[in-house]
């Protein structure tokens, strides 16, 4: 297993956001994770990438228990991520951002920056390497969070709706950059609440509602799963499909 | 390659060497010493507010270590003061990591606000210690007793002992900034949390960046020890201090390599000019200047000179792409 949480539970006040959820994720591969929104899904994400300490639970990866480990740990063991919300170095071109990626397994600069330009060119952001990331619109800072966590050299890429907020075009060239990235044999946990997308892209999929895994399987499967329609559409629909 | 930056940038410091000996007027030759005193300790704040990012308004603290230090070995030890330039480096990295390992954990204007309560400590501890000379503070040796006192009526000394410090700041500061440490800090200018998913150890990374602005801070204070010949808490411990330091980055152009010596080349005569012309009783206006720079780059231009050299530099560009598309 390259990726194992156990019974994770994250609980802010009196209110738990994630109660008692597991996931494992074998390597190779896309996993999606969908529910409704406020389903817990990025609370779990982020559980999982080290930005929030679970409050119950334990999480494994690569031979590692990387429950209490800080975020940089997780990137030096080869677990990327991406943002909801981009966060890029908005002050830096789009190749300087992608070169604090590449320093993490390039000690200098010369070897960094052959790094970078192969992400740079994998991703299609080559042409626009020396403008300011802050000139970029939605798509193209998503892309170049996916270029900066790629130049890491990680085992397991996660995706926190990465595709949001994009274009039907958009999500096409978006959905074609994940399926090359997986060629690549990185691993990716994809979060996302657009069920169509899980749909064409994940090879399995984890249906989160109210802090529960509430069903996995193959993605066609889990969306027939009466209890994912029941949370998607609420009881008074299925009441009325009956 | 010579780009005109590069360019620009060499005409500059060749007429730094050579001002103390182009113009004979003491006044002048002292004016040009203070710049790059200040040029120093500002290229040296420069290091953690410009590139990491991280406003500290509490670098008096350092500058006052270092001044302090350089005349405490002397009342002290009899010793020249500028043998208290690693006394000075020893205390102030000492207390970098004591006021760094807390502080780097608030953001923005909380960091910025515990570095000026830091300093502002030192202050009044300093102005109630005899060994520092209390609130009346410190001289150095009244008249040289050997050269390595490094006491001369002449500005023109110092003027090139200041320029080789800061050319070893800035000479290092561009090493820096093309290394793995210049990404690193950045990226964490640029945020913290997409830093550290990237791998960036950020509050190590913050830490060394303390660690050298500090170190060089304090050497700037005791170069001031020695030039001056005394120091006093509100004089190398007051707010006014750190102030000074950011406006002279901030009015160059903060986290650039020369951006610092480019706002000391414009605030330091406009200070010691008003300050000759009005006297003593003009000594207000330096802070209504001070005040006035703030408000213009804060409106006008964050980035500083700096920011309106990138603008001509992009404006040429796009003049020479039109004009080998016309042809």
């Amino acid at each position: 297993m390259l990726l194992d949480a156990d019974d994770i539970a994250m609980v802010f006040g009196g209110f738990r956001a994630v109660d008692g959820a597991s996931l494992s994720v074998e390597e190779g591969g896309i996993i999606g994770l969908i529910g409704p929104n406020g389903a817990g899904k990025s609370t779990f994400f982020n559980c999982l990438a080290g930005d929030l300490l679970p409050t119950e639970g334990r999480i494994r990866f690569a031979g590692s228990d990387v429950t209490r480990a800080t975020p940089e740990a997780h990137a030096r063991l080869g677990m990327a991520r991406t943002f909801q919300v981009p966060v890029t170095f908005e002050d830096m071109s789009v190749a300087d951002n992608v070169m604090v990626g590449a320093f993490l397994r390039h000690r200098h600069r010369a070897a960094a920056r052959r790094a970078a330009d192969e992400v740079l060119a994998f991703t299609g952001l080559d042409r626009l390497a020396d403008s300011r990331a802050g000139s970029l619109g939605t798509p193209g800072r998503k892309r170049l969070e996916i270029a900066r966590a790629l130049a890491t050299e990680p085992k397991l890429l996660l995706l926190d709706e990465a595709l949001a907020g994009l274009t039907p075009a958009e999500i096409r060239t978006a959905i074609e950059l994940v399926r090359r990235i997986k060629a690549r044999g990185i691993t990716i946990v994809i979060v996302e609440h657009i069920v169509e997308v899980i749909l064409t892209l994940a090879e399995r999929a984890v249906v989160f509602h109210q802090g529960k895994v509430i069903a996995h399987g193959a993605p066609r499967e889990v969306v027939e799963d009466p209890a994912v329609v029941a949370a998607y559409l609420g009881h008074h629909m299925k009441r009325m499909r009956q | 390659m010579i780009t005109p930056g590069r360019a620009l940038a060499i005409v500059g410091l060749l007429a730094i060497a050579v001002w103390p000996l182009a113009v004979q007027d003491v006044f002048l030759q002292r004016v040009g010493a203070l710049v790059l005193l200040a040029a120093i300790s500002a290229s040296a704040w420069n290091l953690l507010g410009g590139y990491a990012g991280q406003v500290s308004v509490g670098h008096a603290l350092y500058f006052g270590i270092g001044a302090y230090a350089g005349l405490v070995v002397y009342t002290e030890w009899g010793w020249p003061p500028i043998a208290g330039a690693p006394l000075g480096v020893a205390v102030s990295a000492t207390l970098a990591i004591v006021v760094g390992l807390p502080t780097f954990r608030l953001r923005g204007h909380y960091f910025s606000m515990a570095t000026i309560a830091a300093a502002e400590l030192a202050r009044i501890l300093a102005a109630n210690w005899p060994l520092l000379g209390a609130a009346v503070g410190l001289m150095g040796p009244p008249r040289p007793r050997t050269i390595a006192d490094l006491s001369f009526t002449s500005p023109v000394p110092y003027h090139y002992l200041f320029l080789a410090v800061l050319l070893a700041l800035l000479g290092l500061t561009a090493l820096m900034q093309r290394s793995r440490m210049g990404y690193y800090l950045a990226a964490i200018r640029g945020g913290d949390r997409a830093a550290r998913s990237l791998g960036v150890p950020v509050l190590r990374y913050k830490l060394y960046a303390l660690l050298l602005s500090a170190s060089f801070t304090s050497i700037a204070g005791t170069l001031y020890a020695v030039m001056v010949g005394f120091v006093d808490p509100d004089s190398v411990l007051g707010i006014l201090v750190s102030v000074k330091m950011i406006i002279i980055a901030a009015l160059g152009g903060a986290g650039t390599l020369y951006g610092p010596l480019v706002g000391a080349t414009i605030l330091i005569p406009l200070e010691e000019t008003t300050n000759a012309l009005l006297g003593g009783g003009g000594t207000g206006i330096t802070y209504i200047i001070y005040g006035a720079i703030i408000v213009f780059v804060a409106r006008f231009q964050p980035g500083g000179v700096a920011a309106l050299w990138r603008h001509a530099a992009a404006w040429r560009a796009r003049r020479a792409a039109r004009g080998t598309h016309a042809a």
